[in-house]
């Protein structure tokens, strides 16, 4: 189909050749379509992730990004690597890493610059994604004095800033307090109503529903071990207490003990 | 628990935080720099360039008099700056002066710089004579190291060290050093901010009081974490500039717009220049 974005075969990834972290992934992703790749620590989801963003490359198996095979050197021509750059971006778990520039502002400019954007659009750019983001307050301070709520959103500016059709966001909302996560969960549903694809990767069960309308699910195998829709994923508790998704929780009512299925931080 | 072994242990800790206290705070306070004041308005290549004026004419100047005219004019930028004078004067005119005469003092006496005495005295059965050239050299060394220090005091303090950094750009520095020494700078705090977590961590489990053969350990585990996780985060880093488009040739943000309040003043500051000069010839 035309609008395939990227399709996965039998990909395999290892680091250092010695250490698997995917292992014969399938996997399809039309234009338009909100993802989630959930699975318990070190199943393999950054680095899905880091694979989709071009920033690494199957050991074995085919991938294709916008019809083309990427292969490791795709992106040696500037200008084929721009192209790739400008279509796909990538908000990386730890904003620290992502924000490497001394101010915000400059973070936010970064991409676009390296990108050929001219100054004047990019100036522009800043101001409204700024406010979009309710960040103007931050945009000449540095980014290590930020709170984590802070870094995460202009983490997410520098990406935007891009304007890429495929988002993808490796645990967007950890370690975020509640508001924070329902401004980001607001960013990634507006952004897909605005026709952009979005892929994230998380643990938090919570924010699957409004973020995803396929899930899959990645094995301690390093393996996808179930795909679907979120409804049917969430509704599968043995599957998901088989991925450590979900706990048993164990508390007590009225001094009578009481055990039952819990997700993550979930409330009772 | 001996107090030496307390102590010796004490010294690593108190020496590793202490530098870490000290780094955060020179290099990465901005405090001054954020204020509202005169210096802070300026265009950051404006600034430098008059105050670099200011440097240079200073060093051609041979009058104690002049120069110290220099240094009260520094005053009243700092002033200006909203600097607090007595900050100001902490930093320019107390330590770096002191060991200044500490250096010549030598050059005082008769014996290194011969000329009219001033004053002799008798010390130990040490004979030692005061020379007025050796008194007024070693006030024109003073002074001007007081100056000099003073104005770049007032560059350092009244911007933003991402600003100073980006001000290199007119003298030509390639966009690759700036980016680079930007980065570092950037990640000072976050390595500081680590090493501290660690020892924390090492406290929390080890207890206060340790063999200072402990600390020494901890402090070679320090350093090689610390090595790991700069080399792990530094290419995380460069994927993370990669995943938004740098292929090697970076290009920043020019932030910097001259005002006409810039012009206005860059043109004042030559004229100052200038007159010092002329006055200096004269004199």
């Amino acid at each position: 189909m035309s609008n395939i974005i990227f399709e996965l075969k039998d990909v395999h990834y290892s680091y250092m050749g010695k250490f698997p972290a995917l292992c014969g992934i399938d996997m399809t992703i039309r234009s338009g379509e909100k993802i989630a790749v959930i699975g318990a620590n070190g199943t393999g989801k950054s680095t899905l992730l880091q694979l989709l963003d071009g920033l690494i490359f199957p050991d074995q198996g085919n991938m294709t990004a916008f019809g083309e095979r990427l292969l490791e050197h795709s992106h040696d021509d500037e200008k084929a690597a721009h192209r790739f750059r400008k279509r796909v971006g990538l908000v990386f778990q730890n904003a620290d890493i992502q924000l490497f520039c001394p101010s915000v502002r400059e973070d936010i400019a970064f991409g676009p610059l390296q990108l050929g954007v001219a100054e004047k659009e990019v100036k522009r750019r800043i101001l409204e994604i700024a406010q979009v983001l309710d960040i103007q307050h931050l945009l000449d301070r540095v980014p290590h004095q930020l709170s984590i709520g802070e870094k995460r959103r202009v983490a997410i500016a520098s990406v935007l800033a891009i304007d890429p059709d495929v988002y993808l966001f490796d645990e967007p909302t950890a370690g975020l307090d509640p508001l924070t996560v329902r401004h980001i969960i607001d960013f990634i549903v507006t952004a897909n109503q605005r026709g952009k694809t979005i892929i994230t990767a998380t643990h938090d069960l919570h924010i699957i529903g409004e973020i995803a309308d396929t899930v899959y699910v990645f094995g301690r195998n390093k393996r996808i071990v179930s795909g679907g829709s979120s409804e049917s994923v969430l509704n599968d508790n043995p599957l998901l207490e088989l991925n450590n998704l979900i706990h048993i929780h164990r508390h007590q009512h009225d001094g009578q003990e009481h055990v039952h299925k819990h997700l993550p931080l979930e409330e009772h | 628990m001996s107090k030496t072994l307390h102590k010796r242990s004490d010294f690593i800790k108190r020496s590793m935080l202490s530098a870490l206290v000290f780094l955060k705070d020179a290099t990465l306070s901005e405090e001054y720099a954020n204020r509202k004041g005169f210096l802070q308005s300026l265009d950051p290549r404006i600034k430098t360039i008059s105050l670099l004026a200011f440097l240079v004419t200073m060093i051609s100047l041979k009058s104690a008099v002049l120069i110290g005219t220099l240094y009260g004019f520094c005053l009243i930028l700092a002033f200006s700056s909203s600097i607090p004078i007595r900050h100001f004067l902490g930093r320019t005119l107390f330590f770096i002066p002191f060991f200044s005469l500490c250096i010549v003092l030598p050059t005082l006496f008769s014996t290194v710089t011969p000329g009219d005495p001033v004053c002799s005295f008798n010390v130990l059965g040490i004979n030692g004579t005061l020379t007025r050239p050796g008194i007024d050299g070693a006030l024109l060394f003073v002074v001007r190291i007081a100056t000099s220090v003073s104005l770049v005091v007032l560059l350092s303090l009244t911007t933003r060290h991402s600003e100073l950094l980006k001000v290199l750009r007119i003298f030509g520095i390639p966009y690759i050093f700036v980016l680079t020494v930007s980065m570092c700078y950037r990640y000072l705090y976050i390595f500081a901010t680590m090493v501290e977590n660690i020892f924390t961590a090492v406290k929390s489990r080890v207890g206060v009081v340790s063999h200072h053969r402990h600390g020494q350990n901890v402090v070679a585990w320090n350093i090689a974490n610390t090595w790991n996780r700069t080399t792990q985060m530094s290419e995380e880093v460069y994927m993370a500039m990669l995943s938004r488009g740098y292929t090697g040739e970076p290009r920043l943000l020019s932030q910097f717009y001259a005002t006409p309040k810039d012009w206005v003043w860059l043109l004042s500051s030559l004229i100052i220049c200038a007159g010092l000069f002329y006055s200096g010839h004269i004199l």
